[in-house]
């Protein structure tokens, strides 16, 4: 599917372009997100530096498998065949990261959460129930201060910057709530995955 | 109340890191060794990664720079105002799944544009305060495994997507009103 999906971006891309006639602004932009995508990765070598001696110093010292053992009630509904409890540790970290606005921690969190997911997958072309349900939360995972838009809000002279804020949560919960629904659906459809 | 959510938020980092290293030392753990030897696996999937990464990015500037969003954008505007949305929301709407950064630029033109208490202005900002960047975050997370088959993380994610973005306007709608 990413095959198809990645190829017929860049194939619409081109027909596009084509026909707005601005193939060298296209060409250029193409060349420049190349240069922003190393940039990004870099910016973020640091980060996932971190967090992964962090990790690995709350992991050898035994802390996340006393935090993992308090949550794995939690998890069991969204995660019933997760067991590993670095997993499971990774799976809370991202999600709590991403509630605190914490986006670039969260996002390493979570691509170690899917390496370690995939491992326990076999490797497999075929996407796990874990994974499904891992993605479908973190795309509608709520944040408790939109930090950046109460800010723009705040500078465009919104009258109360902060309304927004409960707003959002409900939104978020809603979206939540149906991702969540539809991965149920697919999971007892084909619960062996 | 948002005074003291940022605050919470402020903290999050800080306090993890204390938590961690205060236990390790408790442990008696050599904290040191081990940060650095995670350190140094984090280096490494971080190097694993950037070929996904350059794909994603090259893939998502292939369909914004070329004019092909503008024209998805005029295709939908009709549709949208038909089931009851305003009509200047489609740009955000389309936007908002492939970008994170680009989505927020578009949201403070349009605060800025239709008012920032208008009913666009505010749903504009509880949408990219509720709504994740739907195919960024798909093809991210799955670019570092060997899965080509995302079965339903498609379907959830993009449904999940549309029940946040109608919720987010009727909210506001409800939030304007009240």
């Amino acid at each position: 599917m990413m095959n198809y999906l990645w190829a017929g971006m860049l194939i619409i891309g081109i027909i596009f372009s084509a026909l707005n006639h601005n193939l060298s602004e296209f060409t250029d932009s193409l060349m420049a997100s190349c240069t922003e995508a190393v940039q990004f990765m870099i910016g973020l070598a640091g980060i996932m530096a971190v967090w992964s001696g962090i990790m690995e110093i709350a992991s050898r010292s035994g802390l996340i498998n006393k935090l993992s053992e308090l949550v794995m009630p939690f998890m069991r509904f969204l995660f019933p065949r997760e067991h590993d409890k670095n997993t499971i540790a990774l799976i809370l970290m991202s999600f709590t990261a991403n509630l605190f606005g914490a986006g670039n921690s969260a996002t390493v969190f979570s691509l170690k959460a899917m390496e370690r997911m995939d491992l326990q997958n076999g490797h497999s072309e075929i996407a796990s129930n874990t994974m499904c349900m891992f993605t479908a939360v973190s795309m509608s995972m709520i944040q408790l201060v939109p930090v950046t838009i109460l800010k723009i809000r705040g500078d465009l002279g919104a009258a109360n910057p902060g309304s927004i804020i409960i707003p959002s949560i409900l939104a978020g919960l809603i979206s939540m709530a149906v991702s969540i629904a539809i991965c149920k659906f697919f999971e007892w459809k084909e619960p062996h995955l | 109340m948002s005074s003291i959510l940022s605050e919470i938020s402020n903290l999050f980092i800080p306090i993890i890191l204390i938590g961690v290293i205060f236990y390790g030392i408790y442990k008696k753990a050599p904290v040191y060794d081990y940060f650095t030897a995670g350190a140094k696996d984090g280096l490494k999937t971080c190097i694993e990664m950037i070929p996904f990464i350059i794909a994603i990015f090259v893939g998502i500037e292939a369909v914004t720079v070329s004019g092909a969003m503008d024209f998805f954008q005029k295709l939908l505007g009709p549709f949208l105002e038909f089931i009851g949305l305003p009509r200047e929301l489609t740009s955000i709407i389309l936007l908002r799944p492939v970008s994170g950064s680009g989505s927020i630029v578009l949201a403070e033109r349009l605060m800025r544009e239709c008012g920032v208490d208008s009913l666009v202005g505010t749903s504009a900002g509880v949408m990219v305060g509720s709504c994740e960047t739907v195919f960024y975050v798909l093809a991210l997370y799955y670019g570092v495994t060997s899965v080509k088959k995302l079965r339903h993380a498609l379907p959830s994610g993009i449904i999940g997507y549309i029940a946040g973005v109608l919720a987010s306007v009727y909210l506001s709608y409800i939030m304007l009103i009240s």
